[in-house]
């Protein structure tokens, strides 16, 4: 049975209904007024075809209201994603459902000196073992590693995206460079399932022709994915929050008429991805509550239009370390994503902005989902939470509650119980050795890939996995993409006895 | 058919269900069930869950819901072995309540409950305790061991009154104190001169054990 994610008792909305309306007719009027950019002829040819007052020259795109409430009404509001297992199935979408997903991340990181590095093989494997773990991950995200250690650059997403359908069964997201969504489709088709693709636009509002080969590629292969095209508040988009929306809004929007048009009914979703500049430094502000506060507009809206969203404001923050600053900054973004009703969440791992993630830091950022879906459930009020009954049993003291068949019953039910945060008291904790989160998370890393046993690709499954690679490989040999000392030392890695895990 | 009733009550204990393990227990000892097996039962029941809860698969709820049920048929397996002038096997006697002013008492009777699911005699005075009637207890069931428990920083001062009255009655070197409850700190335990502390219900079974042993 495919998972629903968790079902939100209760949904904040941060806009009033007019501010709503306003960020609509703004958006409408970018859309229109302004216009997007298509540098692609394909796609021109389509926008004008549907209705759009195109410049051929300009490369200038102006979308009607109609056609953009046409092409939103014809996204489906509610989707299946299938995964390798049908029980890890997603349903994504809807009014009130949320799923938390692992983080994107660069490279991995040394946790005693904090640099960034990329990862070995073995890392990288590791990873996402422990991610398969986590019981409140529902998906791999897209280059959880930009690839790992020996293999060239050209191939790492191929063989990163590999080494993830290999170890998980879980739903798979997955980006794209160069033409390597090509293979990594090849893969999920070999083995039974579908793939969740990031397809970028750039902000402000140009869609390049990468991006259109994305949505062509997508429609064609049926695979759903989403636009986020990543506005940054002060440089690639107004320095206003509002505007900032306004900004992501349309991008996504255009992006979804473009797919509808091609595609009536494809599953697209809205990627929010934005951020604010760090006018200090130049780079988005990663971890900041602006982050959180534009999200929260953003899924507001995109509820209204019936259409799934995801947020990331919680996955890429601005600690290079597993700190104080890390917590706070994913545990609010986190809370903020999920009360104001995205579809999905990346959470699980992200540190450094989007530099680099850490399967310790996962293990720890999936007690505050655990925390953040026990927060979303909501409260059970009826006869028998009331107690009404219990309480006149027991009475005053010294009667109590602790051996009651009604505590047994209900306190599992009721509190979230995290599984790396200490909660000793102080003499035990002290006793025991003075351990933080941190710590525990560690042991529980090291005890996951000592007995966590994911579900292995089936032989003939496996075969065409490799088989694939083998023929990426070739390809990207064959265009010049690998250098002599690159294929020499790729070679090392495919020869080592422990391949493709380590 | 004394296997059978065994068992029920082993059950009755794993079921948490006082109730049926005092009925159980009366139905035994009326059809001649030697009580010191029915203790041995028991207390299997109540190490299964023990183990249980060591192991992080249950939790307080359950482990001190089990012992409720060992005590609840305690009264009439204890008057069963007196009867039969039998012995009954016990790790030690301890006297247990909340001191004088405090009525909490929700912390001191899990105290209680474990230490007699792990093989105690323990003699629960209750709350609201005043020093002398600890110091008679002690000395009327010649206990080795005595629990104090204050939640209030107000009552907490009683375990130094006890402890002085220990002393003074020349008992103080014949039982080990334990203090416990919200109030206390192994620093306060100190001042007060009691021998251990133990901030939970499991490390005070653990302090009086690790007495025991040495």
């Amino acid at each position: 049975m495919a998972k629903s994610g968790i079902k939100r008792a209760y949904t904040f909305d941060i806009l009033s209904e007019e501010q709503v309306q306003a960020i609509h007719r703004a958006t409408l009027r970018v859309l229109w007024e302004t216009g997007v950019a298509m540098h692609d002829e394909r796609a021109l040819k389509i926008m004008a075809e549907g209705g759009c007052k195109v410049d051929f020259d300009t490369h200038r795109v102006r979308i009607p209201e109609r056609l953009i409430m046409d092409s939103l009404a014809k996204c489906p509001g509610e989707w299946l994603v299938k995964a390798r297992h049908p029980g890890n199935d997603l349903i994504i979408g809807g009014p009130d459902r949320t799923h938390f997903c692992a983080s994107i991340g660069m490279t991995t990181l040394d946790l005693e000196t904090w640099i960034p590095r990329e990862p070995t093989r073995k890392e990288y494997c590791d990873h996402i073992k422990v991610l398969d773990w986590l019981p409140h991950n529902c998906a791999m995200p897209a280059f959880p590693y930009f690839g790992f250690a020996k293999v060239p650059q050209c191939l790492r997403l191929v063989e990163g995206h590999a080494a993830k359908v290999r170890i998980s069964s879980k739903a798979q997201m997955e980006g794209s460079v160069l033409d390597n969504d090509v293979w990594n489709i090849a893969i999920c088709k070999a083995t039974g399932q579908e793939m969740l693709h990031l397809c970028n636009p750039a902000a402000p509002l140009t869609f390049y022709e990468g991006t259109i080969s994305q949505v062509l590629r997508y429609t064609k292969e049926d695979m759903p994915f989403h636009f986020a095209s990543g506005p940054v508040s002060g440089a690639t988009a107004p320095a206003t929050l509002a505007g900032a929306v306004v900004i992501n809004n349309a991008d996504a929007i255009a992006g979804m008429v473009l797919t509808q048009l091609i595609k009536p009914g494809h599953r697209v979703w809205a990627g929010s991805m934005i951020m604010v500049q760090n006018m200090s430094t130049g780079s988005p502000a990663f971890g900041s509550i602006n982050n959180s506060l534009m999200e929260a507009m953003f899924n507001q809206m995109w509820r209204r239009y019936e259409v799934p969203n995801w947020n990331t404001a919680s996955a890429w923050v601005s600690s290079k370390a597993i700190d104080y600053q890390a917590a706070y900054e994913c545990a609010m973004a986190a809370l903020s994503c999920a009360l104001s009703g995205t579809s999905a969440v990346l959470l699980q791992g992200g540190l450094t902005g989007e530099l680099t993630a850490h399967p310790i830091k996962a293990i720890m950022d999936d007690d505050i989902a655990g925390m953040i879906i026990r927060y979303l459930e909501g409260i059970q009020i009826n006869d028998e939470t009331l107690a009404v009954d219990l309480i006149q049993q027991v009475g005053p003291i010294p009667g109590h509650f602790l051996t009651t068949a009604h505590t047994r019953k209900w306190w599992k039910k009721e509190q979230f119980v995290p599984t790396v945060a200490d909660r000793l008291t102080f003499p035990e904790w002290a006793a025991q050795g003075m351990k933080k989160a941190i710590d525990h998370a560690r042991e529980r890393m090291e005890a996951i890939l000592a007995t966590h046993k994911p579900e292995p690709l089936p032989p003939d499954q496996e075969k065409a996995v490799e088989d694939i690679l083998k023929e990426a490989r070739a390809h990207y040999r064959q265009m010049g993409f690998i250098s002599d000392d690159d294929w020499k030392l790729y070679q090392e890695d495919l020869a080592s006895p422990n391949y493709p895990y380590a | 058919m004394q296997e059978e009733i065994l068992e029920k009550m082993k059950q009755a204990v794993l079921a948490f269900d006082p109730k049926a393990a005092a009925d159980l227990a009366r139905t035994a000892i009326a059809e001649g069930v030697d009580p010191l097996a029915i203790m041995d039962k028991l207390t299997e029941a109540v190490k299964i869950v023990g183990d249980a809860f060591g192991r992080g698969v249950m939790f307080l709820p359950e482990l001190v819901g089990a012992a409720d049920a060992l005590q609840a048929a305690m009264p009439t397996v204890e008057e069963a072995i007196k009867n039969r002038g039998q012995k009954r096997r016990t790790l030690g006697k301890v006297v247990i309540g909340t001191v004088a002013g405090d009525i909490h008492t929700i912390g001191k009777s899990m105290v209680a409950s474990l230490l007699t699911a792990d093989g105690f005699e323990v003699h629960d005075l209750g709350i609201d305790v005043p020093a002398d009637k600890f110091v008679e207890s002690v000395k009327e069931y010649d206990a080795r061991f005595l629990g104090l428990s204050a939640l209030l920083t107000t009552t907490a001062p009683q375990c130094r009154v006890v402890i002085e009255k220990l002393k003074e009655t020349g008992l103080r070197d014949r039982v080990k104190v334990m203090v416990g409850g919200g109030a206390i700190t192994a620093e306060f335990a100190r001042v007060m001169g009691a021998d251990g502390y133990r901030p939970t219900a499991p490390g005070a079974v653990e302090l009086v054990r690790s007495w025991i042993s040495g």
